[in-house]
This record gives C-alpha cells, structure tokens and sequence, in this order.
C-alpha cells in the first residue's frame, strides 16, 4: 500500500471513530461504553486510541504501533436525543467489526443505515408513553378517573414537548412547556372535584418527563471512574427535575391550590 | 386477595417500561424482556415493601433483579444490558416522595410559621433522602452485575448452571 492510500486509510478510520463516539454519546450511553466501543473497533484494526469525553465534545487520538499519533481531531456532539437502536446497533456492529475484519466502507455503511431506521411511529410513543404515564398513576394508588385524566395530560405533555423540540425551544424549556401543560390538565380534575383526593394524579401526571437515562448515567460514569462527567450529566438530570418542579408550580400557581 | 393485588400491580410496572421504552427508541426485539424485567423487578419491590421492608432496600432488590436478568437478555437479543435494564428500572422512580420534598421545599422557602417549621423541615428532608437513596439504589442495582463480574463487557458474562460466573478465556 502507498503512504499516500494509508494516510487517506487512517484519516477515514480517524474519523469514523469519532463519528461513532458522537453517535453514542448524543444516544446516551455512558462514557465508559463509548470508551469501549471506540477501543474495539480500533484495536480490531491494529491501532490504539485515547479519547477525552466530556458532555458536547469528544477529542479523539489514533496511535500506531510505534506509539505515534496518526490521527487527532476535536469534535462537537449534536444535541443528545435518547436512541437505544443507535446504542444498541453501534454495539452489536463493534463485536462484527472484530468477529468478521470489517473494513472501514462497511462500518460507514452500517452507520448509515442506522441513521436511517425509523423511529417508532409519533402516535404509538404518545400512545405508550400516555399508557406509562396511568400506570405510575395506578401504582402510586390512583383511581380510573385519574388513570384517564393522566392518560391524557401525559399524551399532551409529550405532544407539546415534541413541538416545542421542534420549534427549537431551549430544552429545558420544552420540559418546563410539557410539565405546565400536562399538570395544567389533570389540575382541572384537582380544582373541580374536592370531594375525592387526586393528589397522586397531580403529582404522577409529570413522571413521563423524568431524566432517568441522564441520573443512570451519572451514577454508572462515577462509579467507573469518570467524575466530571458523571457530575455533569447529574446536574443536566437535577436542571430537568428543576424544569419539572417549576411546572408544576406554575400551574399550582394557576390554580390557587 | 392481598397478593393478587401484588401482582396486578406487575402490569402496570411492565406497561410503564415499556411505555419508556419506546420514549427512548429501543429496538422492537427487545420490547417484551423490558416487560418482563419491568414487571418482576416491581413484583420484588412491592413484594418485599409489603411484607415490611424498607423502601430503599426493597428498590435494592428489585433493581438488583433487573441487572441479573438484563445479562441473559442481552445474550439472547443481541443488545447492550442497559437498553433494558434502564426502561425496566424507571417505574421504580419514587415519583410521590419527589414531589412531597418539592412541596416541602417550597413551604420552606415560603412565609414560614414558626410553629410547624420543624416538622416540615424533617418532613422534607426525609423524604428528600428516600428520592436521594432509593435513585442511587436503583443505579446501584443495575450496575451491579458488571462490578461483581469485573467485566468491561456483558458479552464475556456467560451464566452458567452452576450458578458461577465463568471467564471465557478459562474456556
């Protein structure tokens, strides 16, 4: 092989890795598993590399055999958007990668195709979501009156977030715009009927919104070793329970409770 | 009659993974394993807080649990133990204890009256620590079964009947 084709060869490694360890982080797995996966697919190919991972941005460095850096480059994360088919795929193709000596135009194209999968359809995750919203409501002992009220404040709640995510609100904010709506709507049960309690619906009608990828995360990273990130990725989890809890005041608020 | 009760609640914790799961976009194969570890990890919980357990230790066991199985799964669907273990825990989430420290929390920073203060001071702290414990608790659990396997990877974990853990490299 020329000099000319391996450096090119190294540049594309070089930079599928650092895709790869993007594609993870913005997916939300935890800094050790990016660290692992990038390992073993640059061991697989003879090469070992060091990454600095902090919450947007990843630096990675290739380093040949001889203990010289081939490749070193500094990147920023999209903005993270929980996607287990990524984290999963990304995964299952690593072991492949080592399993059957993938070369580096088929990681790119299973990249590709992971991109691509759909997600699940927007009514059966509103749909679900709604479902899981009613059933934290049975289990902290609500009635089928508050299931429904629920039901519906958490299918609107996500709705709104999802818009508001698109319409590029800052995401805390989405939060914040999904738990005054959703608590707004099962606050009218609260105000109009008295006679009955509905506190466990009040208070279970934001639980669809709670960070816990980012808590679990944080938990895992520190426990591993990486402190930093495991701090940051607390305090994004503690803003988002703040969002929350600020929802819900502002619609008490409303509601004179 | 009690336990029937029990287990109608395994439903609902396994319609709440699920519903997570979907939120979170994991692949459809491995859907129903995120029921059923939803569903039994609950069951341990509410199992164990009915027979006078601790909260925090019966959040323990239940995500305990959930780790465990989260290794045989990822076997057997071809995923990462976290894209079950993390759907399947989030209904344990103490919803109702976090939303009392928020209230306490807020009479706190509120006009207080001198005469009550101290108990909502303890009210809140008390359960500030039950949200605090039993979230730690259910990270704990699901982390648990790489930090006893000393494992980078759940795919060298092979359970074996035996009941021990076996290095494949031992192989």
């Amino acid at each position: 092989m020329s000099d000319h084709q391996k450096n090119n060869n190294i540049n594309e490694l070089g930079t599928t890795l650092l895709h790869i360890a993007l594609l993870l982080m913005a997916s939300g797995a935890s800094s050790e598993r990016v660290r692992n996966t990038v390992d073993r697919i640059s061991n697989a190919f003879g090469y070992t590399t060091y990454m600095l991972i902090s919450q947007r941005t990843l630096l990675l460095s290739v380093y040949n055999d001889a203990g010289e850096c081939i490749f070193n480059s500094l990147k920023r994360t999209s903005a993270h958007g929980i996607n287990f088919k990524m984290v999963s795929g990304i995964s299952r193709m690593s072991w492949l990668v080592v399993e059957e000596k993938w070369t580096i135009e088929k990681i790119k194209e299973d990249i590709a195709r992971l991109c691509a999968l759909p997600h699940y359809p927007r009514m059966v995750v509103l749909l679900l979501t709604a479902l899981a919203g009613s059933s934290f409501c049975r289990l902290a002992g609500g009635s089928a009156l508050d299931m429904a009220m629920v039901f519906a404040g958490t299918m609107a709640g996500l709705f709104i977030r999802q818009e508001a995510a698109k319409k590029r609100f800052n995401p805390y904010m989405c939060v914040y715009f999904a738990a005054l709506t959703s608590s707004l709507i099962v606050g009218s049960l609260v105000k109009l009927d008295h006679q009955v309690n509905h506190e466990f619906a009040f208070a279970t009608s934001v639980l669809f919104l709670i960070p816990g990828v980012p808590l679990i995360n944080a938990f895992s990273d520190m426990i591993d070793g990486n402190l930093q990130n495991g701090i940051i990725r607390g305090l994004n989890g503690f803003i988002i329970s703040f969002a929350i809890a600020l929802g819900l005041l502002t619609s008490m608020a409303i509601y004179r409770f | 009659m009690e336990w029937l009760q029990l287990s109608e609640k395994c439903i609902w914790f396994g319609c709440a993974a699920v519903g997570f799961a979907v939120l979170f976009n994991v692949p459809v194969r491995t859907l129903f394993p995120i029921f059923i570890m939803g569903a039994l990890g609950g069951l341990t919980k509410v199992a164990l807080v009915h027979l006078e357990v601790n909260v925090i230790i019966a959040s323990l066991a239940g995500s305990t649990l959930i780790g465990f199985l989260g290794i045989p799964f990822a076997h057997n669907k071809h995923a990462p133990p976290p894209v079950f273990c993390i759907p399947a825990v989030i209904p344990m989430v103490p919803g109702i204890f976090a939303y009392r420290m928020m209230l306490g929390l807020i009479k706190i920073a509120g006009d207080i009256d001198k005469a009550t203060s101290v108990q909502i001071l303890s009210e809140t702290i008390h359960n500030g620590l039950k949200v605090m414990f039993i979230l730690m608790t259910l990270a704990a659990g699901v982390g648990l079964p790489m930090l006893i396997t000393r494992k980078d990877s759940a795919k060298d974990i092979r359970f074996r009947k035996t009941g021990k853990f076996i290095d494949d490299s031992m192989e």
